[in-house]
């Protein structure tokens, strides 16, 4: 056999080896990937207590009622240019080295509603988990998100974060 | 070519070694790595989930094979093929203006952007060296 031959066939066997073993390592996620899961979204609520996926509705029952301290998870410009009233400016990108400081005002078990831009946006879940490791325990993304929030026409802010 | 013996080896194990963490960080976190591909936004939820779940195994037993000296030259052929695909892929993703984490090294991971391309050209030149080297190893190839 050629050299070059013999190298293909070693990757080939290599990327083969790697399906068994991915395949029987996570047998259990794949069969529910069989089963239809995660076709629509990666982020399964069951495998993440205390962080639950909320509707613009409950969004804005929680932010009249004055129930929740609201997390704006986008970057400090798209805060600045527009964010729900009252809101905290928290980046995601940022807490991810530091972390702002407030979070240590506001108790554990508190009702938090984070939010980003909207549509696909990841940065509010991502954030979300980060919380969740730090020990809050009522975390709820609004996943449609400030996009969502200002076509529905609900009041808005403008101005940096005064924390 | 490099033929310094010691030197081909410590390249082997730094490339390798590097291939193992980055897939030990991400097989853990099989649906954060795959929320990670799927927002390149080039393939969809089906198949982010099939490479998230594969890929760090890919990066692992390559990575092994490298330093272990078995099937030497079939893994430095996996690593340099994702380098290059991992370069074009972040090259592409700037291109289109895309701000997102480059899933590299699951966690740790750090925005798609120049700092990427520069860390995988430099793995690369590992990659290429190891590759092309034809010195026969303590493996059982010969």
């Amino acid at each position: 056999m050629s050299e070059a031959r013999r190298t293909l066939r070693q990757a080939l066997a290599l990327a083969a080896l790697s399906v068994v073993v991915a395949a029987a390592v996570h047998l259990p996620l794949v069969k529910r990937f069989a089963r239809g899961e995660f076709r629509e979204t990666f982020f399964v609520p069951a495998d993440h207590p205390g962080i639950r996926l909320i509707t613009m509705a409950e969004a804005e029952d929680l932010w009249r009622a004055g129930e929740a301290a609201f997390i704006d998870a986008r970057t400090a410009d798209l805060y600045a240019q527009g964010h729900v009233p009252r809101a905290l400016s928290a980046p995601a990108e940022e807490a991810e080295t530091s972390f702002p400081s407030f979070f240590e005002r506001l108790p554990p078990e508190g009702a938090l509603v984070i939010y980003c831009e909207g549509g696909d946006c990841q940065s509010s879940l991502a954030l979300a988990k980060r919380l969740r490791e730090k020990g809050f325990t009522d975390i709820r993304v609004f996943s449609g998100g400030w996009e969502e929030w200002a076509r529905a026409g609900l009041p808005g802010e403008k101005g940096d974060d005064q924390k | 070519m490099i033929r310094n013996k010691p030197l081909l080896l410590l390249f082997r194990v730094v490339l390798g070694g590097l291939f193992i963490y980055a897939g030990v960080v991400k097989v853990g976190h099989p649906l954060d790595f795959a929320q990670d591909i799927r927002n390149y936004r080039l393939v969809g939820q089906s198949l982010s989930f099939i490479a998230a779940v594969v890929l760090p195994w890919l990066e692992i037993l390559a990575g092994a094979f490298l330093i272990a000296g078995i099937w030497k030259r079939g893994a430095a052929l996996v690593i340099t093929g994702l380098l290059v695909f991992f370069i074009v892929l972040t090259l592409v993703t700037m291109a289109r203006g895309l701000d997102i984490d480059c899933g590299c090294f699951g966690a740790l991971s750090r925005k798609s952007g120049w700092s990427v391309v520069l860390e995988d050209l430099g793995m690369l030149f590992l990659g290429f060296v190891l590759f092309f080297d034809k010195t026969p190893g303590p493996s059982p190839e010969k």
